[in-house]
């Protein structure tokens, strides 16, 4: 409103009612701009698995190996990395929440891979090939290691 | 002898007790609430492990804190990043017994008090809780709630966010333990 009045008062020069314009442009551009910076950061998007590069890739008895010998140190290289893991499918477990969790090379102190209930449906053509006894791949986000290692928010491989 | 190790870090001695008494889950649901009127905070984790002893009425729960899944990514980032330090101390861990007496045989459910020590963010403290828990010979269904302050486990809130976060945090536990088999 102030600016308005600034433009519009007759007592301005033609040159100082083109800087307080500016003026006016810029704090806008920067308004809509932290808006919109404020906006994507509270509504941003969650990792997406499956466009995302994995920073390792193995089997996972590997995986299971690097966090029996050293946990902290498995924990500081894997935790929150994508990771692509392979091994035979132990156990196929569906949870209340409607999401899978598919236990690889041990039921118990394997390595668990979780599927999200949003992609046990996109996946459903691919899960239905997942059996026990099976190969299974799996790229997901490692969440480190209770009894199993846990690997979260997995896409399933053929 | 690798399982049982890994049962000691849960805070259990199984020396002395049956297979068949102790009973096991790794599908337990924590949920967490720290919702105020400014902002609905819930996170949830369904991958909670724990382990209940019969014979010596003990009860141990672990849960990897990046499992927690919120409504909002950045509430998910924040939450690992800023307040539990993730990456720091990615387990929280609850050991304690049932210090209510408790009829395992009676299969109907009981409240009972469990005292134990839980700890988060490298922060141990004592609490008592109340349980509600359902025997059976099959499976034992356990469910509580209790509530913690931030403060008491040394995690600090920006006071620019001190509005939106609650004062007390609730956390609510549901498990359905089957036998152990080792």
């Amino acid at each position: 409103m102030q600016f308005t009045h600034l433009i519009n008062n007759n007592t301005l020069n033609m040159s100082q009612r083109k800087t307080v314009q500016w003026l006016l442009w810029i704090f806008l551009i920067g308004l809509i701009t932290a808006f919109s910076a404020i906006y994507y950061a509270f509504n941003m998007p969650r990792r997406n698995l499956a466009k995302e590069n994995s920073a390792y890739l193995l089997s996972a008895k590997q995986l299971i190996s690097d966090f029996r010998n050293d946990e902290t140190i498995a924990t500081r290289k894997y935790l929150d990395q994508a990771i692509t893991v392979s091994g035979e499918i132990e156990s196929i477990r569906n949870l209340d929440n409607h999401s899978m969790v598919f236990s690889l090379e041990d039921a118990m102190e394997g390595v668990s891979c979780t599927v999200d209930s949003a992609d046990v449906v996109t996946y459903s053509s691919k899960l239905v090939h997942f059996k026990v006894g099976s190969q299974g791949t799996f790229k997901g986000r490692c969440s480190g290691m209770l009894m199993d290692i846990q690997v979260i928010n997995c896409v399933p491989f053929q | 002898m690798n399982k049982l190790l890994i049962l000691l870090v849960l805070g259990f001695v199984f020396a002395h007790a049956g297979a068949q008494n102790r009973y096991f889950t790794k599908d337990a649901k924590i949920i967490f609430n720290s919702s105020t009127p400014l902002e609905d905070i819930i996170a949830e984790s369904n991958q909670a492990t724990t382990l209940i002893d019969i014979d010596k009425n003990e009860v141990a729960f672990s849960v990897l804190t990046t499992s927690f899944k919120f409504r909002r990514a950045l509430m998910e980032e924040h939450f690992n990043e800023n307040y539990m330090e993730s990456s720091k101390f990615p387990k929280a861990k609850f050991t304690g017994k049932i210090i209510s007496p408790i009829d395992w045989k009676s299969e109907k459910p009981i409240l009972v008090d469990v005292k134990g020590i839980l700890t988060m963010h490298g922060v141990s403290n004592e609490i008592v809780l109340k349980a509600q828990i359902t025997p059976g010979k099959s499976k034992i269904l356990a469910s509580a709630e209790f509530m913690v302050t931030p403060e008491a486990f040394h995690i600090s809130i920006p006071s620019a966010v001190r509005d939106k976060i609650a004062k007390e945090v609730t956390i609510k536990i549901n498990a359905v333990y089957a036998p152990y088999q080792q």
